[in-house]
């Protein structure tokens, strides 16, 4: 079992070695370090560079809060050229970069490095245009994601991808992240909705990738910044496809005494050619919880709740709906309940947006699990995730993506009692290894960051782990972008016990074994 | 396990020979010669060809593996025909979303209507070629239906990249990437597809208009929640496809007739013509002398105004993607470069080289070291280190 200490250990293993500076005392540091911060000091105004403990406190984690390391320093850049700057200036002296969008990420791809530099885009925070001719806004990465669709709003558009941080997290966040939301079957993902971006590479090169364009030539370099945790190049600008907004909305709450047959009317719905805009699933526990915490109106007896969000014009709205209707009383819904006023659904939706911080409310702490599986794999995951937590002594509360497959455990724990984190990344570990397993993946979309690094080892060979060191290299050959993040080390996997045996060959042949 | 799931009619899947492709590879590696990928050869035509001594034979390595309607996932081999794949699909009321382009060994010799759509394009050369149909503004590119694939990369190692999930931010999106890359990063040995189901009903209003009044149509609709699926404009005619239920569609004909669109009845084959370059318009023994010879693919933004050195529109314009996508022809290629630099879009004469921005070519030449070290990957956009930094 991986204990917090080892992770933490592992965590700084693949990273730079050394660690000579302490950041509450700037005057230990290497001669290059000193250069450095002189440079960053006379590149950006006195307040965008941080450097004292007080100021540097706030970015010393970001939404994974069990892992935390104080950044050497933290610059906030305003402009474009100020970003190509300080890269230039960190990669001539070898000094790693940690962008930063709003700290809301969920995988510690945001922690920071002790001899690094956090680069925080919060400042580059302007909506650059909204053109509804062509349907897209153009931002710096500091734009909170709500505020692009606040933006558009006047022109009766929207942006589809809404992650649950959405009031907080900024595009640049959702680029590297490749963030989803509760819309991502019928809508996508971000990368599905992103046109463009410039981006700065670690060499202090500008690129401009895409536009207000529907395709570009040669490999889609646009798709693989999508999700690239700040590895490949830092976003400075993004262009996003806005959509119109959907004229009526009809949200339908569903109740089920077995959770097999919620999975089965899911199931049900897309097979007959329905691709509704959300269809979320609850177990009996995160309903219990959301509706203490929130008052949505959710059956407590229910083992599972479907909530489904239907949207288009009202003519064809009003057909779906029965579709619909029938298809969830057919696969054993014992309650329906529609709502089609807004603050009708805005209540059912409530108790599902709460879920996370009701079970806050129950539990001291929880570790949020981010697997995807296929849908039919969901009875039988559930039901291992059941043995997993009996096993292991820690309740699971599931709210679940049904219509995309992406899967939510949360463990609850309490960091109070000695051992019981640790306890707890371990359990979360292996219900992302019964997801791989299941034919899935282990980060549907929060990402690997620090967090997952260790599973990347169960789901990926050798050799494919290689493939992407070789990418990495081919465009930071230096590794100074994010340092340490999204792929393990072949080293690290070598360490670890249970790895993943491909096509019958064992993996890390060339390493000794003890 | 999934027996109650799968297409009842099955399909040919041929060999596995990916561990053909993989000592093919080590060979030609050795050897320090050149593969070139080839499925059908469809798109043979669409770019200069890259100096190769033998070819990877995609199209015997076919078969669709797993195909589960209620998941909306198919995974097929790179080989697999699309007319295959959309024929399984359609089995089962469900679709590419994209369409990506069937097309004929020549490009420009295409009749239209024809059935013999046997060999009019694989799913490898689909996504390697990163091309899409009618429907991509409003159904998306190819790119995004693809969910992950098996690659065989230069050094003949067999990778995984994505999966089978909707979801999928584990490692770098490998799998995305291959989308126009042309075969210059791997041999695509099995692809995964999200695909979705069919619409109920389909219906294609018309009304007679220019391009400039086209295109301001199209803005003016596209921020109107309208089932959409495809706009073009050719010979001074808007054709816009609706998709959806019946309902739907009513209220959708019916909100368009104020703006002169109605419903038509003629040309059931419009959309898989322009798709698949079977129109009228991409034939090179037109029945009226065109005006130019050369065709141009221009990608722009939609509301961008139409270019003004074009002496006749409604015979040398043919505009998709409600103005995102433009075929015209002209002869003065420096004439067609300004204009989409001006408008901030891209152009590329079908047949010559593509145009790609030296910076973003650096870096995908950089990539394709990394997954094909020696070079052994003939690509037709020329991303080998040793060879293309130098011609570009």
């Amino acid at each position: 079992m991986l204990s917090r200490a080892r992770l933490l250990h592992n965590i700084r293993m693949n990273t730079l070695p050394q660690s000579s500076a302490s950041s509450d005392d700037l005057v230990q540091q290497s001669p290059a370090h000193r250069a450095v911060l002189n440079r960053l000091q006379a590149l950006l105004p006195a307040e965008s560079v941080i450097t004292d403990a007080a100021g540097l406190r706030p970015y010393e984690t970001d939404g994974l809060t069990a892992i935390r390391e104080m950044p050497w320093v933290v610059v906030l850049p305003e402009t474009e050229a100020q970003v190509a700057d300080i890269v230039c200036c960190c990669a001539e002296y070898g000094v790693p970069i940690i962008p930063r969008g709003a700290g809301t990420g969920l995988s510690g791809g945001a922690r920071p490095h002790q001899e690094g530099v956090v680069l925080g885009l919060s400042k580059m925070s302007a909506i650059l245009d909204i053109d509804p001719q062509n349907r897209i806004a153009k931002v710096q990465p500091g734009v909170r994601n709500l505020a692009i669709t606040q933006a558009a709003q006047a022109h009766g558009l929207y942006y589809a991808p809404d992650p649950s941080s959405q009031i907080a997290c900024s595009i640049g966040g959702n680029v590297a992240e490749n963030a989803g939301g509760v819309h991502c079957l019928k809508y996508g993902l971000t990368v599905n909705n992103v046109l463009g971006a410039r981006v700065v590479m670690a060499c202090g090169e500008i690129v401009e990738l895409g536009g207000a364009l529907y395709d570009n030539p040669g490999p889609d370099l646009l798709a693989l910044i999508c999700g690239s945790e700040g590895m490949l190049g830092i976003v400075t600008e993004v262009t996003v496809a806005l959509l119109p907004e959907p004229e009526t909305k009809a949200v339908l709450l569903a109740a089920f005494s077995q959770v097999v047959d919620a999975g089965s009317a899911v199931a049900a719905i897309i097979s007959a050619g329905i691709i509704p805009a959300g269809m979320e699933m609850m177990d009996q526990m995160a309903v219990q919880a959301a509706e203490a915490f929130a008052n949505a109106g959710y059956p407590l007896d229910a083992e599972a709740i479907l909530i489904i969000e239907l949207d288009g014009a009202a003519a064809e709205l009003a057909t779906l709906n029965s579709q619909v209707t029938d298809l969830l009383r057919q696969h054993g819904a014992y309650q329906i309940d529609e709502a089609h006023d807004a603050s009708a659904q805005a209540r059912l939706w409530k108790g599902r947006k709460s879920a996370f911080p009701a079970i806050g409310r129950l539990s001291p702490d929880y570790l949020c699990m981010d697997g995807t599986i296929p849908r039919k794999a969901l009875p039988k995951v559930l039901t291992e995730i059941d043995t997993i937590s009996q096993t292991f002594g820690l309740a699971v509360a599931n709210v679940f993506h049904a219509a995309d497959g992406n899967l939510h455990p949360l463990v609850l724990f309490d960091a109070n009692v000695p051992g019981q984190t640790d306890h707890a990344m371990a359990m979360g570990a292996k219900i992302l290894e019964a997801c791989v397993a299941a034919g899935g993946t282990v980060t549907g979309e929060h990402g690997v960051g620090v967090e997952k690094l260790d599973t990347m080892c169960v789901q990926f060979s050798s050799e494919e782990l290689e493939q992407f060191f070789r990418l990495k290299a081919a465009v930071d050959p230096k590794a100074l972008l994010n340092p340490g993040k999204g792929i393990p080390t072949l080293t690290r996997c070598g360490e670890l016990g249970g790895m993943h045996v491909h096509r019958g060959r064992l993996p890390f042949p060339e390493l000794e074994r003890f | 396990m999934r027996q109650n799931h799968l297409f009842n009619r099955r399909p040919t899947v041929s060999a596995d020979r990916s561990q053909d492709f993989i000592e093919q590879i080590k060979t030609a590696s050795g050897d320090q010669k050149k593969l070139a990928i080839q499925g059908h050869g469809s798109k043979a035509k669409w770019l200069p060809p890259a100096k190769s001594d033998d070819v990877l034979a995609l199209s015997d390595h076919a078969g669709i593996l797993q195909y589960e309607p209620e998941e909306l996932v198919l995974t097929a081999r790179g080989g697999t025909s699309l007319a295959e794949i959309n024929a399984v699909l359609t089995e089962r009321q469900q679709m590419i979303a994209c369409e990506p382009p069937q097309l004929s060994h020549d490009l420009v010799n295409h009749s239209s209507g024809t059935d013999a759509d046997a060999d009019t394009g694989t799913l490898g050369g689909a996504v390697a070629c990163g091309l899409s149909g009618p429907g991509r503004p409003w159904l998306g590119a190819i790119r995004d239906a693809v969910l992950g694939v098996e690659l065989i990369n230069g050094e003949g190692e067999y990778l995984k990249f994505g999966g089978q999930v909707m979801k999928n931010v584990a490692g770098y999106d490998v799998s995305r990437l291959q989308a126009g890359a042309w075969g210059g990063l791997g041999v695509m040995s099995v692809i995964s597809l999200r695909v979705q189901p069919c619409f109920a009903t389909e219906q294609t209003l018309h009304g007679e208009m220019s391009a400039s009044q086209a295109l301001a149509l199209c803005a003016k609709l596209g921020v109107r929640n309208l089932p959409i699926t495809g706009t073009a404009w050719i010979g001074g005619q808007l054709h816009i496809r609706l998709a959806g239920n019946d309902s739907g569609l009513t209220a959708a004909s019916s909100a368009l007739a104020e703006f002169g669109l109605q419903d038509h009845a003629a040309h059931p084959d419009l959309w898989r013509q322009v798709r698949d370059q079977g129109h009228e318009f991409f034939q090179k023994q037109p029945t009226r002398q065109r005006n130019a010879q050369t065709l141009w693919r221009l990608v722009t933004p939609p509301a961008a105004a139409m270019p003004d050195f074009l002496s006749d529109l409604n015979q040398d314009a043919l505009v998709l993607w409600g103005g995102g996508l433009r075929w015209v022809y002209h002869d003065d290629a420096q004439a067609v470069a300004d204009y989409s630099r001006q408008v901030g879009g891209w152009c590329w004469a079908v047949g010559e080289t593509m145009p790609i921005d030296p910076m973003q070519r650096q870096i995908m030449v950089h990539l394709a070291s990394a997954f094909d070290p020696h070079g052994v990957f003939a690509c037709p956009l020329n991303l080998n280190l040793n060879s293309a930094l130098g011609s570009a």
